[in-house]
């Protein structure tokens, strides 16, 4: 699927914690066996974070936090496994007619919203009607809808969407990123974008927000019952997020006791030091996205291959993964398609290596010298921010001197919509749909192709993928797909961070989700993890 | 402007100045802070001048990373394994840099806009409306924005804490400046057909210079500061190594709970360049009232 821009990814992974939580069944049994002695979930978990709510409308792009609680509160029809593939949630089953033109979701009959009326079908038609129609503004999910013509619930547990032409991509992805909201509330606001949804909210999840603390602190309570939690019951009382102005105010806070969890992922640099502290553990959680630089081919020279092969052989790609990702990250081989997603990875694929001296004579081949380059990259992410250096020092080493623009997210955000960077430097939350997300990516429309590419032949493999529903066929193209992006040097993944999220040790039974989005305080977690 | 030769105007001011300027210079010497703090100003300067023959530049990784300080690393390492000595080291030549530059243009801009005002009285009404509302905004977050709109570069810093400085020194000037045009000598000076331009640059201007030589150490100081609050925010030249780009990189990293090395030495050496300049800026200013000569 996408690599969203950083609201869009937040919106997403938000989205995706809510199904996730919704889902996997089988987390709260694991729970239970490992909480059994809890005080019958009286307890409150407190959750650092360093974002604020912006808004609490999911069908809008926000936040991270926004969408951590929009995540408690309205589920997700699919969640997602570490390997990217699509588990059960608020929908049992889930697929296309023989004729690929239709395709469909049967829901559990025993969801309700905290208000007492049904959660059904129609609500999930509504949600995708509206999100079709309206394309709520920073939303994600209306990129899948491309072929999506309507929704039809054509029973209490059954919704039906109609298709324009055969599409693998839309129902598990609009099922994945999509949460379901109740239509008797939504559906009294005429226009989502001016609907903020900070007040009298009703849940479908194991937790709805009580009170609201702007800046400060977002309380939830138990829901009951929530099908997903053993025997009806979310295991707390209440979840707490509180606001802190930075992770290094969050580490103490988690030191003192004071909260429960930090939220967002630790930084690298402090998972040893937290792994070595009393009272306080660390779990891993598996990355689903990749970190990348890609290279305008729109400007000179970097419209020469041979120019962006240079400059991918000027990465010292292993240092980076064991300096300034700590050895929390594995190697994407740069391909759009890691190792993450086992079923679509070319293992043939392998990293450019650290060579300055080819990097130097591929550029002496293309007839430049004396480059200078502007690399753009988000302040937000202190990893990145940490690396950018490395990389003008190796870029250095091949005769290449790159400016380094470190930049607040609302410029970024500007600057990379504009397409005004030599160099782009980012990450994805989530990647989970080979094909979906080399659509946004590389096709001359898409919606994040940072590289600026528009590649007949890569357009081509792309799009014949998208348009066939034989997995073998689209396996194939994938890979040649993926193959061509890597010889041609068109996206330069460098690599799959693994994220770590710090908690108190008295708290037992988090279920890991990948992604910081979802994590360890998605819904399936939060609903099942007891005080030891 | 007009060479007329005034030879008697001219040179008693000059050796009043000179005797004037020895006289503060025997002053200064008495006061022992002021002296240790000046040595402190040029310890610094010296820093800035000689770090490549100190540190080499803090460039790279190592696997050394978050180190506490040892004998092979001073001020221990980064969370990218860097020398935070070296970091320290080199972060003077910047920080100091800025903070000259920064103070140069706005002294600049300040002296002139208060010596006119006070010099010609038709424009003082609007130059002064113009500091006074400069002095009004609300000077940080506006550093910010603008840092943040332009983007991060040295220029950019340098800029931005000028523009919003010289409003202060203006004033400053203005007022010393007030106080002197009046005098039977600026009359003299324009009865004997001196022009404006004359006039301000060899009589209002050494008149105010005392003033503009304290103002020039504190908005350096000052200037010191607002770089090193910038970068912390991230709005720093992250190509250039200055002090709060080095506290910057331990927010960032979160290292600022488990590595207090990568926060101390930098906040030490602000610490220092600023009571430094400050103790400098009120010996200097003791030393030159000539009553405080005689007490």
């Amino acid at each position: 699927m996408s690599r969203l821009s950083p609201s869009l990814r937040l919106g997403v992974v938000a989205v995706a914690v809510a199904a996730l939580s919704a889902c996997a069944p089988s987390a709260p049994q694991t729970a239970v066996e490992n909480g059994a002695t809890g005080n019958d979930g009286d307890n409150t978990l407190t959750i650092a974070t360093t974002t604020d709510v912006v808004n609490l409308n999911p069908l809008l792009g926000n936040s991270r936090t926004d969408s951590w609680v929009t995540n408690l509160m309205y589920p997700r029809l699919l969640t997602i496994a570490a390997d990217g593939s699509k588990e059960p949630a608020l929908a049992k089953s889930w697929g296309y007619s023989p004729d690929g033109k239709t395709g469909f979701y049967e829901l559990r009959d025993d969801f309700s919203w905290s208000d007492g009326k049904k959660l059904t079908a129609t609500d999930v038609a509504y949600t995708i009607n509206t999100i079709k129609t309206q394309n709520p503004t920073g939303g994600v999910v209306n990129g899948f809808m491309t072929s999506l013509v309507k929704a039809t619930a054509v029973s209490t547990t059954r919704v039906e969407l109609q298709l324009s032409r055969p599409d693998s991509i839309v129902v598990p992805e609009v099922g994945f990123w999509m949460n379901v909201v109740p239509e008797h509330v939504f559906g009294k606001q005429p226009k989502m974008d001016d609907f903020p949804n900070n007040e009298n909210w009703v849940s479908a999840g194991p937790y709805r927000l009580s009170s609201v603390v702007k800046g400060q602190s977002y309380t939830l309570d138990r829901v009951e019952p929530y099908p997903l939690a053993p025997s009806g019951k979310p295991s707390l009382a209440k979840v707490v997020f509180r606001v802190y102005p930075d992770v290094n105010t969050e580490i103490l806070a988690l030191k003192k006791g004071d909260v429960d969890v930090i939220g967002n992922a630790l930084p690298p640099a402090q998972v040893k030091d937290l792994k070595a502290t009393n009272g306080i553990q660390v779990a891993e959680v598996p990355g689903l996205g990749f970190t990348h630089m890609t290279y305008n081919m729109t400007r000179k020279p970097m419209d020469d291959v041979r120019v962006r092969q240079a400059l991918a052989h000027a990465v010292d790609y292993p240092s980076i993964r064991a300096v300034a990702v700590q050895g929390q990250a594995v190697t994407a081989n740069n391909s759009p398609i890691t190792d993450s997603l086992k079923e679509f990875a070319d293992p043939s694929l392998k990293e450019y290596p650290y060579d300055p001296a080819k990097a130097k004579q591929l550029l002496a081949d293309a007839g430049v010298s004396g480059l200078k380059l502007v690399m753009i990259y988000s302040l937000q992410d202190p990893v990145i921010a940490a690396w950018a250096t490395m990389v003008k020092d190796s870029a250095a080493q091949a005769g290449v001197t790159i400016e380094l623009k470190g930049l607040d997210r609302n410029t970024y955000l500007a600057k990379t919509a504009a397409g005004d960077y030599d160099i782009y430097a980012g990450s994805f939350a989530i990647m989970d749909e080979p094909v979906s997300n080399m659509s946004l990516q590389y096709l001359p429309e898409g919606a994040i192709n940072y590289s600026q590419v528009d590649d007949p032949k890569l357009t081509n493999i792309i799009r014949q993928a998208q348009s066939t529903v034989d997995p073998d066929k689209q396996k194939t193209l994938v890979r040649q797909a993926a193959g061509y992006v890597h010889a041609n040097m068109i996206d330069n993944i460098m690599y799959v961070q693994n994220l770590n999220l710090a908690y108190r040790d008295e708290w037992t039974g988090f279920n890991i989700k990948p992604s910081e989005l979802l994590s360890i305080i998605d819904p399936s977690s939060l609903a099942v993890v007891q005080k030891k | 402007m007009s060479a007329i030769a005034l030879p008697g105007i001219e040179v008693d001011p000059v050796a009043d100045q000179e005797s004037a300027a020895s006289a503060t210079w025997y002053a200064f010497r008495r006061n022992p802070l002021g002296l240790i703090a000046l040595g402190m100003l040029v310890l610094l300067t010296l820093i800035a001048v000689a770090a490549p023959l100190i540190s080499p530049y803090p460039r790279g990784f190592s696997t050394d990373v978050l180190q506490a300080p040892s004998s092979a690393h001073f001020f221990g390492t980064d969370s990218l394994g860097r020398d935070v000595f070296a970091e320290v080291v080199w972060g003077t030549r910047i920080s100091m840099t800025v903070g000259v530059s920064a103070s140069a243009l706005a002294i600049g801009i300040g002296v002139l806009v208060g010596m006119l005002g006070a010099y010609f009285r038709r424009v003082d009404a609007v130059l002064r409306l113009v500091v006074d509302l400069s002095l009004s905004l609300p000077v940080l977050p506006l550093m910010i924005l603008v840092a943040a709109v332009a983007g991060p570069s040295l220029g950019t810093i340098i800029v931005v804490i000028s523009f919003f400085s010289w409003p202060e020194v203006a004033r400053v000037v203005r007022s010393q400046a007030l106080s002197v045009v009046n005098l039977p000598y600026m009359d003299a000076a324009r009865l004997v057909g001196g022009g404006h331009a004359w006039i301000l640059r060899r009589h209002l201007l050494p008149a105010v210079a005392p003033v503009v030589t304290v103002s020039v150490v504190l908005t350096a100081s000052r200037a010191v500061i607002a770089e090193a609050g910038l970068s912390f925010l991230g709005l720093g030249d992250p190509n250039s190594w200055s002090w709060g780009r080095v506290l910057y990189e331990s927010q960032q990293a979160g290292s600022m709970t488990s590595a207090w090395w990568t926060t101390l030495f930098p906040s030490i050496a602000i610490l220092l360049l600023v009571v430094a300049a400050t103790l400098v800026a009120l010996a200097y200013n003791d030393a030159r009232n000539p009553r405080g000569r005689e007490s």
